[in-house]
């Protein structure tokens, strides 16, 4: 496998009480390529999401993370323990829908909390890091400020400095603006579109369509647990291959 | 009341805050214990565990003292009167601490767990860093309030022989015939040190404030 690769999934399935939810998925992601899923709600793409970082762990398939095996053990072919598997997913980092920073921490020791107590660096080293993060998503000046003070949009900006912190090889959004105010949908936006250009890989799950034609390298179209579609956003949003997504472009309009 | 009335006292105060605190803190520590290990469900220890539970939660404290210090001994073991109280007091709140922690653990955000998780934590660091300092905050007024349970029922201790703060007042007025002063500065006493545990309460609420997002 290539070092350029940074997530390989291949055929991954996936069911929940006998009702399939993914189907032989076979994605891959690039370094520095930013790959956005996007379906109707119960199209499986936020469970495809979850899979990578194992917090769902699939049925069947295998998914590589910069060329390492996630959640099964490749030379025994068992399962990882609990702290095999922490060591593979801290080369992710993943933005979830709901605002879940740890309200009892303040937003610097929310972003110095893994770096120190994972990977066991030094709180100076962790708090230069998580300061230069805080910058990056424009929220140093609220670094001793505890969550319940902050807009989602600064929560979601926090979190997203949160899951750099561990400087992951891939950048994993679940519906990032999704449970947000419209007004604040487009700062957190902004943030990830400055992430895409500095060359974070990222794999994002969205409804914001414009978003997603901005930013994506790659557009792939998830129907019922299948990728019926693939494409580059040009395509993908002018010409859709499939009539399934020339209905759900429709509608979205 | 004379000097010695006083000596008697502080010295009953004494016994009932020892035997208290011992009890308080094996029994929180041991309540963490039984609802972390409740979360694993392994079948036969949960069927004991919910039988314990279920058994201290309904056994009078003077019955469940009663019934160590006197049985005890016919198994052979004997126990020093304040070996046996601490054990009662202890059997009973740990069994209520275990269901206020249990409680904790139900309503801890899977969402707070699963970023924990997402950031390359392992469920240990988790639980340490993450879940247990909010789970303090959030179960501090149960569990205080449980703890003045606690100190309020620990006069049942006395059934064995131990004086504490209310039995010390028996013998007080025993001597100088007149049982309101003894019983009076015994219950400023009482309130003294419950006082102390609804003021850390009250600390415990203010930080509580900032884990409503």
């Amino acid at each position: 496998m290539s070092e350029q690769v940074a997530v390989s999934i291949r055929r991954l399935s996936k069911s929940f009480d006998g009702t399939e939810v993914l189907r032989d998925v076979d994605l891959e992601v690039n370094s520095g390529e930013v790959v956005t899923i996007l379906g109707s709600s119960g199209s499986g793409k936020s469970t495809l999401l979850r899979c990578i970082n194992w917090l769902e762990v699939p049925d069947r398939g295998s998914i590589h993370i910069g060329g390492i095996r996630i959640g099964i053990d490749e030379a025994s072919g068992r399962s990882m323990s609990m702290r095999e598997l922490a060591k593979v997913r801290a080369r992710t980092g993943m933005v979830f829908q709901s605002l879940n920073l740890w309200p009892h921490l303040s937003v610097l020791h929310n972003v110095t909390e893994s770096p120190i107590h994972v990977l066991g660096k030094s709180r100076r080293e962790a708090e230069e890091l998580a300061m230069e993060l805080l910058e990056k998503v424009g929220m140093a000046h609220k670094k001793d400020s505890y969550p319940y003070t902050l807009s989602g949009g600064q929560k979601q900006r926090v979190a997203i400095a949160r899951a750099l912190a561990m400087q992951p090889q891939v950048m994993l959004f679940d519906e990032p603006t999704s449970a947000l105010d419209p007004e604040l949908v487009g700062e957190v936006l902004t943030v990830i579109k400055d992430l895409s250009a500095e060359g974070y890989t990222m794999v994002i799950v969205t409804h914001e369509m414009d978003f997603a034609r901005a930013v994506s390298d790659q557009v792939v179209f998830l129907d019922k647990g299948i990728i019926i579609e693939r494409a580059v956003p040009e395509t993908f949003f002018t010409r859709p291959a499939t009539e399934r997504v020339q209905r759900f472009l429709e509608r979205q309009n | 009341m004379d000097a010695n009335a006083w000596s008697m006292l502080l010295e009953g105060a004494w016994t009932t805050l020892w035997i208290s605190a011992v009890s308080i803190a094996i029994g929180v520590t041991a309540g963490l214990a039984i609802a972390l290990i409740r979360l694993a469900r392994l079948p036969v220890i949960e069927q004991l565990l919910v039988t314990y539970i279920s058994l201290a939660r309904a056994t009078p404290l003077v019955t469940l003292t009663l019934f160590i210090f006197l049985t005890l001994p016919t198994f052979g073991i004997n126990m020093d009167r304040s070996v046996a109280g601490i054990m009662a007091l202890t059997l009973n709140t740990t069994a209520f601490n275990a269901e206020i922690w249990r409680a904790a653990f139900q309503n801890f955000s899977r969402d707070q767990r699963e970023a924990a998780l997402a950031c390359g934590m392992t469920p240990t660091v988790c639980f340490r860093r993450i879940m247990l300092p909010q789970m303090v905050i959030t179960s501090l007024p149960g569990l205080v309030n449980e703890m003045s349970f606690l100190i309020k029922g620990s006069p049942a201790i006395a059934v064995i022989g131990i004086v504490d703060l209310t039995r010390v007042t028996n013998r007080i007025s025993a001597v100088t015939y007149e049982p309101l002063p003894p019983i009076l500065a015994a219950a400023a006493l009482y309130m003294a040190i419950i006082g102390c545990l609804v003021w850390t309460q009250r600390i415990a609420e203010r930080k509580a404030n900032r884990l409503a997002m």
